[in-house]
């Protein structure tokens, strides 16, 4: 298995909290260009996954590691310097900031104004800044008109619902990352809305080229973008493959309807 | 009544009787009984015997949400209930003064020293209690149909009446300083400032009064679009910009030399608190980080200030040699001082690195508490004099300017620090360390999940606070030249953190307007020395409850959520524009002319 060149890899993962096991042994892998899909009932741990990749939260038992190298005990903001970035399941944006500012802080760590190169305002920070605008423009250009023109300078906390995510998706794609993992991206937008953000994923993997880990309730949006589809439940993989595969797995429809399945 | 009901009027008018009786147990009307504003009848004491029914009045006649709806109380309402509200506050009054008198004012006097036959006499107007009562009672009416005006008449009215009534109590109280100015400016000033009471003359109150209100009239109807043209220019040309702050710093200059010596050490104080302010703008306003306990720094740049320059330590038989000293320059010192301050800083960050809100502000406040009494301590002794202190603190002489003597000198040298400050703190307000603190203030673990390293980012808040708070302390050991304990205790925190929050966090000029109004206003008014820190508290309490966001609060935001909606409509116009446009050169669109054309 270890020759095989994955980008990022758990292995036996375990995490707890007091008595209650939110991974107990998770393995899995994402490969490079992959567009991964987490499903599974609610308390199935994918959220407690997603907070240990991305260091929130340092697992009690295992490795991960991502381009080889064990990325367990770093800070989180470490881990996205090392091209790990996410959205959350709550949106978690910076409310009093533009939109703008906003994604900027995304180029945060792609950039390194110290103190007196900030006061003294040299030309090379200028340029800098200047980069750091424009990178940022650009990420909110990936959704297009929506993010585009005078919203740009208004506060986070104006935005609708839908467009709070995808700002914290651009603002999660101006970290330069190789790896963008969102969680569930979809919730709460309105059916059209879904069908556009399905059609933002794909173009992550096609157009940026980044790899996407997913997690996602709406079926039709795993259907759609998944190459590879992974169920958990009780903290634990239990099924992966295809979307059909996967759907159609005893155990998974066991664990979303609660009985043994019918048939 | 506008949703007034008479159980509020009689609570408010109650309310202000108490608060009346509360001025009366603090001494305040007889201490300013003699204190003339204007002619020989407006005494402080007197305005202030009027104020408890004004307020009240003013508090109860206030606009209320009726129904989801905000409605002012209509002029003629407003003045009924402000003389029900002030006739409830002047029956409250004169109750407890008849009691009081009934009880014996000699018995009262041994629980509460201010009460005494003088205050009595000064309530009842000098006509002794039964027959001056009604008169005291008829004040209070009057005054509560005043604060009723101040609130209830017409804005066009309202305004340069209140303007005026504020300048001439303002002008009054600075009896001891405006004249002095005046001379100084070489201003025939004996219409203005009466040579016998010292207060204003009723000529010189009626002029500026009227003064006052006509710039009040002006301010309403042109101030706007003056401030607009300003703005404009000032935005459009770089050149007017430059010229601005060439005129800025021109006045800021000649400002000692017009205002004299006064003044000059006033604002050299005040700039001190500037400085501390700035600094702790940075660590509160900026990163978010609640440090209660900033003495520190301010202790920490004093006395190591002292020590690179060669004070020395005060002792019972003279003077000694501290354990640790140095002869530098204070030019040279300054610069190792506040290096060394951003490296305490680091030392007081690291162990509060995970604290948040109140655990942080608790564990600076130890902090603080830690450095006060180390350097009021025997321990200490040896290096920083400990309870006897140190003297002999460097002039800092530079061009024949003496910082120590003379105020209007060491105007130049704070003004100078300060400026300094203020570039720093707008410069890194303004760049990616500023946009990091900004993340990090309003959602911590989000910040450190887009890349921003938190830990590095508080000590760097600690650290830059830490220096720019050392050098108001160094300052402070330059402008007095000796060091006392008693200077570096936990007052200094919370008044630095007054100003802040005062001002509003995170805004510079708040900074500046918050130290003017905390420690240039007490420093004018020396008279008021003794109930400092109650109006410190009165004014605090009062603008957390009427202006939480502070006096000046952080522009940028304020202009963002303004900004958002006109260029909203910009862009919606400029949108619309576009789609007419292509609608013009589509074929078959409602233009005629075209379409023929095409086809």
């Amino acid at each position: 298995m270890s020759e095989v060149a994955h980008l990022l890899e758990l292995e036996g993962v375990q995490k707890h909290f007091g008595g209650l096991y939110a991974l107990s042994g998770l393995d899995l892998h994402v490969d490079v260009g992959e567009i991964v899909s987490v499903i599974g009932p609610n308390g199935a741990g994918k959220s407690t996954m997603f907070n240990v990749i991305t260091g929130l939260y340092g697992p009690d038992e295992g490795d991960v590691r991502f381009r080889h190298d064990s990325i367990v005990g770093l800070a989180p903001n470490r881990i996205t310097r090392l091209g790990i970035s996410r959205t959350f399941q709550t949106v978690h944006l910076f409310p009093n900031m533009t939109v703008l500012e906003n994604a900027m802080v995304g180029q945060h760590c792609r950039s390194r104004a110290g103190i007196f190169g900030s006061i003294l305002q040299l030309p090379g920070i200028r340029r800098e800044e200047e980069r750091i605008r424009q990178r940022a423009k650009e990420s909110l250009a990936f959704f297009g008109s929506r993010l585009a023109g005078y919203r740009q300078d208004q506060p986070a906390f104006a935005l609708s619902y839908a467009n709070r995510r995808r700002l914290e998706m651009a603002r999660a794609l101006a970290t330069d990352p190789v790896m963008i993992c969102l969680d569930e991206p979809t919730a709460g937008m309105n059916p059209r809305e879904t069908l556009e953000l399905r059609d933002h994923i794909v173009r992550m993997r096609d157009e940026l080229g980044l790899t996407v880990l997913l997690i996602e309730h709406d079926m039709r949006v795993v259907k759609g973008v998944s190459d590879r589809v992974i169920a958990l439940d009780y903290g634990r993989k239990i099924a992966e493959g295809t979307y059909e595969e996967v759907a159609n797995d005893p155990q998974v429809i066991e664990a979303y309807l609660g009985t043994k399945a019918v048939g | 009544m506008g949703g007034v009901t008479l159980r509020s009027v009689v609570r408010a008018g109650a309310a202000g009787g108490v608060v009346a009786i509360y001025v009366s147990l603090v001494g305040l009307y007889t201490k300013f009984a003699d204190l003339e504003l204007v002619g020989e009848q407006v005494t402080l004491g007197r305005v202030l015997l009027t104020a408890p029914a004004i307020l009240a009045a003013y508090v109860v006649t206030r606009p209320r949400v009726v129904a989801g709806e905000r409605r002012s109380v209509p002029f003629g309402n407003g003045v009924a209930i402000g003389l029900v509200s002030g006739l409830v506050t002047g029956v409250v009054f004169a109750a407890t003064v008849w009691f009081a008198d009934w009880f014996g004012v000699e018995r009262i006097r041994e629980v509460f020293v201010q009460i005494s036959p003088q205050l009595i006499d000064f309530l009842t107007f000098g006509k002794g209690v039964p027959a001056g009562l009604p008169v005291l009672v008829g004040v209070c009416v009057v005054s509560g149909a005043v604060g009723a005006f101040a609130r209830t008449a017409p804005a066009s009215v309202r305004a340069p009446v209140l303007v005026g009534v504020l300048a001439v109590l303002l002008l009054g109280l600075l009896q001891r300083i405006v004249p002095i100015v005046l001379i100084e400016l070489g201003v025939e000033a004996d219409w203005l400032y009466s040579p016998v009471t010292g207060g204003l003359t009723w000529l010189g109150g009626l002029g500026i009064f009227g003064a006052a209100a006509a710039a009040s009239i002006l301010w309403k109807r042109e101030g706007g679009r003056a401030r607009e043209r300003v703005r404009s220019t000032v935005r459009e040309a770089p050149a007017a910009r430059l010229g601005l702050l060439v005129g800025i710093l021109a006045i800021l200059a000649v400002v000692p030399l017009l205002l004299g010596t006064v003044i000059s050490e006033v604002l050299g104080q005040v700039m001190i608190y500037v400085l501390l302010g700035l600094g702790l703008n940075i660590v509160v306003g900026y990163a978010g980080l609640l440090d209660l306990g900033y003495v520190a720094f301010f202790a920490f740049g004093a006395y190591t200030t002292a020590i690179l320059t060669g004070a020395f330590l005060n002792t019972t038989t003279g003077a000694a040699e501290p354990a640790l000293s140095a002869d530098l320059s204070f030019y040279v010192a300054v610069g190792i001082v506040a290096l060394l301050a951003a490296g305490v800083g680091l030392l007081i960050g690291a162990p509060v690195l995970r604290l948040r809100g109140d655990y942080l502000a608790i564990v600076t406040l130890g902090l603080g508490e830690i450095v006060s009494i180390i350097t009021a301590s025997k321990w200490a002794q040896p290096l920083i004099g400990g309870p006897q202190g140190m003297r002999g603190v460097t002039k800092a002489e530079v061009f024949g300017l003496n910082f120590q003597d003379d105020p209007q000198d060491f105007y130049y040298l704070a003004l100078a620090f300060v400026l300094l400050a203020l570039f720093v703190s707008w410069r890194l307000a303004a760049s990616r360390i500023g946009r990091a603190w900004n993340a990090m203030r309003e959602d911590e673990q989000v910040a450190d999940a887009m890349g921003i390293s938190t830990i590095k980012f508080k000590l760097l808040a600690f650290a830059i606070g830490g220096a720019v708070g050392s050098l108001g302390g160094a300052l402070f050991a330059v402008s007095i030249g000796s060091l006392t304990p008693a200077s570096f205790e936990i007052f200094v925190s919370i008044t630095a953190l007054a100003v802040v929050i005062l001002g509003g966090l995170g805004s510079l000029p708040g900074v500046v307007v918050g130290a003017l109004v905390l420690i240039g206003l007490p420093g004018l008014l020396r008279e008021f020395e003794e109930y400092r820190l109650l109006i410190y508290g009165g004014a605090l309490v009062a603008i957390m409850i009427l202006r939480p966001q502070g006096l000046i609060p952080n522009v940028r935001r304020s202009r963002e959520l303004e900004e958002g909606e006109t260029s909203q409509d910009a862009w919606a116009k400029g949108a619309t524009g576009e789609a007419e446009a292509v609608a013009a050169v589509m074929p078959g669109g409602a233009l005629g002319g075209e379409t023929e054309e095409l086809e």
